[in-house]
């Protein structure tokens, strides 16, 4: 390589990482993190609070006592819920963007038989009859875009984030118009009657029995079945999946369907087991924030229970630094929002690096 | 695979069903004020739920300047006191009860009407502890006697700033600014039910009492507090032909958007001239520190909280912030004392005939004769004037 040629190259320019070993890659990841934090007090340090006391603070809020520790985990089952529905359409390469509208829907149909049925059905037939039907209408609602993408390959990720407006919308109808709490008069849905709440154990709703089953279902179902198989392949090409007999329109339809389904289950549980009630939160971001679960995570559902768990305790030790250090909310979302950045951002680092010019005097292959 | 995946989920629903099987835990009921006994003001605890945090320059700003003075009239220190901000009318409610329970909390205050339901449980699962919820209406329902709920009779302070604002509108039509028909208030309300009903009636009839064309049109955020909604609403009313802006709502964006639009304004909560003063005549506002020390009070001296507690203009409660005499027509001040003087000596009844209109949830007409007055908040603390007078013009009710 010449004088000139060297004088060509760009000063600094990414390159693709050859194969990273696992232990560099999770050094990468773990350094993402230290420098996140750094990042993070220096905009607590800005804000005239000292970061110790307050990372510290994240901790002690969201995991060191009994109502935080229980609090936290009802952030992470609906999470890593949501995060395991979305794994099956994401492996397909379909962005399903709308768990969010997939859990609202859920969510209605179960408030419509906690208010309305409740006292007709035998306590546990009503949780078993609630669930079924939440799955099936959250199935169905991510039914619609798949359908539309099956036959005339729409875009699945616009499709299904516009159906979340729409669930959501429809929530602020019931809110406001035939489901308002008429004892109250205000435009709110009333509180379930103790009989439509999910039972306790070890403080937290039984959802997150159901959720850790589910994590081992959904593993079994991507990684050892032939529907998971499919999935595989047509994420990777639909070509070659229809070359190979596979109807393709189906299996988007059958995944998106069990996607919507898992969603729909998690509307169920934050309704009957952490809300009581149903309002326009009720889905509380947790359809976005699974993306980032489930990319974290690279759709290992072993790998989610521990994202969304960390996830979760950033979530509740944010809401416990505005309560003791009078910290806004909107700085609170900066400092996870920046430890997300960095998170993500490891990942770059673990596929590509930087060259640096004088580096690549020797040459380069 | 499949007899591996029934299997699993089989599981599942025998473990789910085992679960249902037990029955909810019946709260325990216990003796009261078991727990308060040796307190002083050097440990009591005292937690609070806030809707929004300070930086609201508003309904927060304004509930926590209560809790401060509060805490000066009875000796009480910074530590002693917990304020869980930005706490939305959701299961985060129950969650930072739960917290402030945790933490020791001998007396737990919520401010916004939607931490109700949250209130009404914790206090039935607390006995010990006493449960104070503003602007709430539970209280007296719900049987218990550690569950208090607390609310100023603002539609009187209301009624006055309506007042100011009827002057302004008068001194418009005089200088030719707008026609007697143009006589139009923009009020950005949270949303319609009996307490911001109350409150924009109370400010309609106070302007309407000095200027008789007066009208009002409204508009709901369907949101306590939401500052960029609210500048639009704002704005919104001022394009359908409102002159003058009021709110119930807890930013001061109305003011600030009447203002940018050459308009005038009248606040609530904290004294909104300071946001926009070339717009804002005067605000309606409560001081909290008068329930805030007295309730403090009764649980140090071990005595019973009243369960519905709402005072009033003449008990300091509620009061106007000074007048912006910088906006203010030329003689409202005058006009102004002697309305203070006729609300104090019972003299002046805010919601008094004669006026036709409806009640919001059925519809129902209503009439109230000359002579005659509607009597509000009192068999309960919490407002519940629900009727909308002919002149108001809910736009998207």
């Amino acid at each position: 390589m010449t004088a000139e040629n060297i004088k060509k190259e760009p000063l600094i320019r990414v390159a693709k990482r050859p194969e990273v070993s696992s232990k560099k890659a999770m050094l990468i990841r773990f350094s993402s993190i230290i420098v996140a934090l750094l990042l993070g007090g220096l905009i607590i340090l800005a804000l005239g609070f000292n970061p110790v006391a307050v990372y510290g603070d994240i901790v002690k809020g969201s995991l060191l006592s009994g109502t935080a520790l229980k609090a936290t985990a009802k952030i992470a089952v609906p999470l890593l819920g949501a995060a395991l529905a979305i794994a099956p359409a994401f492996k397909m390469k379909f962005w399903n963007c709308g768990a969010e509208g997939q859990i609202t829907v859920g969510a209605i149909v179960s408030t419509y038989f906690a208010l309305n049925l409740v006292d007709t059905l035998p306590r546990p037939v009503f949780f078993v009859v609630t669930f079924v039907v939440a799955a099936i209408f959250g199935g169905l609602w991510g039914l619609i875009p798949a359908f539309f993408k099956a036959r005339w390959g729409t875009n699945e990720t616009l499709f299904t984030l516009m159906l979340n407006y729409i669930a959501i919308g429809f929530v602020k109808y019931l809110r406001i118009g035939p489901w308002m709490d008429k004892g109250q008069m205000f435009p709110k849905v009333p509180m379930f009657d103790k009989a439509a709440r999910l039972p306790e154990v070890f403080g937290v709703h039984i959802g997150w029995i159901i959720i850790l089953a589910l994590v081992f279902f959904i593993y079994i179902y991507m990684t050892r079945t032939k529907h998971g198989y499919e999935i595989a392949v047509v994420g990777e090409s639909v070509s070659t999946a229809r070359y190979s007999g596979m109807n393709v329109a189906k299996v988007i339809m059958r995944t998106m369907f069990l996607s919507g389904s898992i969603a729909g289950i998690v509307g169920w549980m934050l309704v009957c087991g952490t809300n009581y009630t149903l309002s326009d939160t009720t889905a509380n971001g947790y359809g976005f924030t699974a993306i980032v679960v489930a990319w974290l995570s690279k759709l290992n559902p072993f790998v989610m229970v521990l994202i969304s768990a960390f996830l979760a305790v950033l979530q509740k030790g944010s809401n416990t630094i505005q309560t003791n250090f009078g910290i806004p909310a909107s700085a609170s979302e900066v400092l996870t929002g920046l430890i997300l950045l960095c998170m993500l951002g490891s990942e770059f680092f673990i596929n590509y690096h930087f060259v640096f010019r004088k580096k690549t005097v020797g040459g380069e292959d | 695979m499949k007899k591996l995946l029934a299997l699993l989920l089989a599981l599942v629903m025998v473990l789910s069903l085992a679960a249902c099987g037990e029955e909810p835990e019946a709260p325990v009921q216990g003796d009261d004020n078991t727990e308060t006994e040796g307190l002083t003001a050097e440990n009591i605890k005292i937690g609070f739920v806030h809707v929004s945090d300070p930086s609201d320059m508003g309904y927060t700003y304004n509930h926590d300047l209560g809790t401060w003075k509060m805490a000066e009239n009875l000796g009480i220190s910074e530590d002693q006191i917990i304020n869980k901000y930005n706490i939305g009318e959701d299961e985060g409610c129950a969650t930072a009860i739960e917290e402030l329970v945790e933490a020791g909390c001998n007396i737990i205050f919520a401010t916004s009407f939607g931490h109700g339901d949250y209130m009404t449980e914790a206090a039935a699962a607390h006995p010990e502890i006493e449960f104070c919820h503003a602007t709430g209406a539970q209280a007296a329902d719900s049987g218990l006697s550690n569950y208090h709920n607390y609310f100023t009779s603002i539609y009187e302070a209301r009624y006055l700033a309506g007042v100011a604002a009827g002057l302004k509108l008068n001194e418009m039509i005089e200088n030719g600014t707008i026609t007697a028909e143009e006589a139009v208030i923009g009020y950005v309300a949270a949303f319609y039910f009996e307490e911001v009903i109350s409150g924009f009636s109370a400010f309609y009839l106070g302007a309407r009492s000095v200027c008789p064309s007066a009208t009002m049109i409204t508009l709901k955020a369907d949101s306590w507090s939401d500052p960029v909604k609210e500048g639009q609403i704002a704005q919104s009313l001022i394009d359908q032909g409102a002159v003058l802006i009021s709110q119930h709502s807890d930013n001061p964006s109305p003011a600030t958007t009447a203002e940018a639009a050459g308009l005038f304004h009248c606040g609530y909560n904290s004294d909104m001239a300071e946001a926009a003063p070339a717009a804002s005549i005067i605000s309606a506002r409560a001081d909290w520190s008068i329930y805030l020390t007295y309730a403090v009070e009764c649980v140090l001296n071990g005595e019973e909280i009243a369960t519905d507690w709402c005072e009033g203009f003449s008990e300091g409660a509620n009061f106007v912030s000074p007048l912006n005499t910088a906006v203010a027509a030329p003689g409202t001040q005058e006009k102004l004392d002697e309305v203070a003087a006729g609300l104090k000596d019972g003299s002046v009844h805010v919601f008094a005939g004669p006026w036709e209109g409806y009640y919001v949830w059925d519809q129902s007409p209503f009439t109230c004769a000359e002579g005659e007055w509607v009597e509000e908040s009192e068999d309960r603390s919490a407002p519940y004037f629900g009727y909308i007078i002919d002149g108001i013009t809910l736009l998207d009710a």
